[in-house]
């Protein structure tokens, strides 16, 4: 009763009432039982009464006492919760940002190459109304997710690395490999059968090439060899074709006569192997693929059309989806476990080298890839890489222009084109009746203009090596030239010596000093009569010269 | 690795056997032999390919069919394929070499010899 009535003046009335109110009704009803009870009980009833009285006050009092401070605890309780409750949503709010923005963006910086550190302090910047404790398990959160998402980008790069560093490997091999058969094409070519089993090899090696190529390019690298020469487009197109299964099934139409610039080439030539393997692989077996390359105003457009089964829209859609993925960038796992690369492939090297890829249904009844490649990667100066050395370029040239015949580059030694040297012509004859060859006259004057552009357009083949290549060409085109002699006159006769030398080598295998050279000639090295082989080879490297000798 | 790159830089991209499309030249051999003198009868097209034009080029007059290869710089086989699918186009001829009886004599052959050695 004494602390009830200590409590605060300012809300008296009320809490002053409720426990007033029942005590002063006891307090009556105490004193209507004292008057109407007979005088002798009156002091009982009367005493019974005070007591009542002071003990309905005090429970009132305490009740009223308790109830305030109830009032008060539900108070503070309410607050308490509100807080909690902001607390709550607060944390809320931030894990899903950690979850929708913060590790995205996170995960997507480190894969750009971001350090975790890095990435983890700029996270933290983003302050939000949390605790201590909660800003620091989020950061823990964050770190532990990013360490490993850090190690699996480390993991996939090595592997990748391995990948490349392998195809470099493999392609290396393929590369000699390629060159050794070509060497033994030169020297078997006479025998067919070894010659038959050699192609065979050598097409073989160029299918493990082009395997290599596209793990080398799917592994981020560049494929395998660089040209540093402009090729032209028709031998660009006849590599594409040489690197595929089918490579018969191709029909390749001429070409306009331009050259693709030396970086572009492997590239190009492997996006157009794999989209020609495509287009075989998924085409009837006797059916024919055609190529072709039309310019177009943005550059060269090559197409490859097919006699397969048509794309079909959703087809094409997925071709293209993969297209346009890879350029994004693929992972060797999505690969799967049969893994088709040539998609792949062609859309990384499209992104790194700005060609353009469609596939559209073809007016064949198949598929019509077509490949665009920008104007910047075209050149229409006289290419210096010459297809197999075969007639000056290997695209079609108008009838009737000159014809230079370029230096076969196997071993990379004779890449200089000596026009009207090689195109001899047996037109006259001397007075003992040799005939005499006269070196092609049709169009000088344009083939000496191009032979010293020709000659700065190769740096590495120093001028006097050109000189001396052009002496041994020039001796080569005229070895029956006229020399005063007292013999018979007999048409026919130039070949005597040629045909003596292989008679000679066919029947003892020996040929004789004087006739040796002509035996020669079927191996592809220049005759020279009565010059010993070293000398003839002045131009050739001297793999080749030490070969022409064992073949003797 | 950047002295091997240079090597690779040289060479061709296309291999002989797409210039042959595969054919080894076995059965073409029968009919042309080293010697067999060869002279185009039509002029390159431009819608030939490139060797066969090459060579119809080279034999305005004949030339031998070991020339030919000289000067294309291919392997005899390719040389030969290429020069089978011409006969069959009727776009050169072949002729049969001189008759090994027909040869000038020994004198004149020395001649030539002495002749060429002086060259």
């Amino acid at each position: 009763m004494l602390r009830a009535g200590s409590s605060p003046g300012g809300r008296r009335s009320a809490p002053v009432l409720a426990w007033l109110l029942p005590t002063v009704v006891m307090a009556a009803a105490a004193a209507v039982a004292v008057s109407v009870v007979s005088s002798g009980a009156r002091v009982g009833v009367g005493a019974c009464g005070v007591v009542a009285t002071l003990a309905v006050a005090a429970v009132a009092v305490e009740a009223v006492r308790r109830g305030r401070a109830l009032a008060v605890l539900r108070e503070q309780h309410g607050r308490l919760e509100a807080e909690l409750r902001n607390q709550l949503a607060e944390q809320q709010t931030q894990t899903v940002r950690l979850a929708e923005r913060l590790l995205p963006q996170a995960v997507a910086r480190l894969q750009q190459g971001d350090f975790v550190e890095d990435v983890l302090r700029d996270a933290d910047s983003h302050e939000g109304a949390v605790t201590a404790e909660f800003q620091a398990a989020r950061q823990a959160v964050l770190r532990s997710v990013l360490e490993a998402v850090d190690a699996e980008e480390g993991l996939r790069e090595s592997a990748q690395r391995a990948f490349v560093n392998i195809a470099r490997r493999v392609q290396a091999i393929v590369h000699r490999q390629a060159q050794d058969l070509r060497e033994m094409e030169d020297r078997h070519g006479n025998d067919p059968a070894v010659f038959d089993d050699l192609l065979r090899l050598d097409h073989g090696n160029a299918l493990v090439g082009r395997l290599a190529d596209s793990i080398a390019v799917l592994g981020g690298a560049r494929p395998g060899r660089q040209w540093s020469r402009a090729v032209p487009l028709y031998s660009v197109l006849r590599g594409a074709v040489s690197r595929i299964l089918d490579y018969q099934r191709v029909e390749l139409h001429p070409v306009s006569e331009v050259a693709v610039i030396g970086s572009a080439v492997e590239p190009l030539i492997h996006a157009l192997a794999e989209l020609l393997d495509n287009a075989t692989r998924y085409s009837p077996p006797q059916t024919r693929v055609h190529l072709t390359a039309v310019e177009v105003q943005t550059g060269i457009a090559i197409e490859i059309e097919d006699g397969g089964l048509s794309l079909s829209e959703e087809g094409r859609a997925r071709a293209e989806r993969m297209l346009k993925e890879a350029q994004a960038g693929i992972d060797l796992n999505d690969l799967g476990e049969t893994p088709r690369l040539g998609l792949a492939v062609v859309g990384r090297l499209s992104q790194a080298y700005g060609f353009q890829v469609s596939l559209r249904p073809s007016a064949y009844g198949g598929v019509r890839a077509v490949l665009i490649v920008p104007q910047e990667l075209i050149t229409t100066a006289p290419a210096t890489g010459r297809a197999h050395g075969i007639g000056a370029s290997s695209g079609p040239r108008p009838a009737g222009s000159p014809a230079p015949v370029a230096g076969r580059s196997l071993a990379g030694q004779q890449t200089v084109t000596v026009g009207e040297d090689e195109a001899p012509m047996v037109s006259e004859r001397t007075p003992n009746g040799l005939p005499q060859r006269r070196r092609r006259h049709a169009a000088p004057s344009a083939a000496e203009s191009q032979a010293p552009a020709l000659r700065a357009a190769v740096p590495n083949l120093p001028e006097p090596r050109v000189a001396a290549h052009r002496a041994a060409e020039y001796q080569a085109a005229e070895p029956t030239a006229a020399r005063p002699a007292d013999a018979p006159v007999q048409p026919g006769m130039w070949l005597a010596a040629f045909q003596g030398g292989v008679n000679g080598q066919a029947s003892n295998g020996q040929a004789p000093a004087g006739q040796a050279p002509a035996g020669q000639a079927p191996n592809g090295q220049t005759a020279q009569p009565g010059q010993p082989p070293a000398t003839a080879s002045v131009g050739h490297n001297s793999d080749e010269s030490s070969s022409g000798k064992g073949e003797q | 690795m950047s002295g091997t790159d240079h090597e690779w830089d040289e060479g061709n991209p296309e291999r002989l056997y797409v210039i042959t499309r595969g054919r080894s030249g076995l059965a073409e051999r029968t009919v042309l032999d080293l010697v067999t003198l060869i002279v185009s009868r039509s002029k390159p097209q431009p819608t030939m390919q490139p060797e066969h034009a090459a060579i119809l080029r080279l034999c305005h007059s004949p030339l031998s069919v070991a020339e030919i290869s000289a000067y294309l710089r291919l392997p005899m086989s390719v040389t030969t394929v290429l020069l089978a699918d011409l006969l069959a186009d009727k776009r050169v001829e072949a002729r049969a070499p001189v008759p090994l009886a027909q040869l000038p004599d020994r004198a004149l052959i020395e001649a030539v010899m002495h002749g060429l050695q002086k060259l």
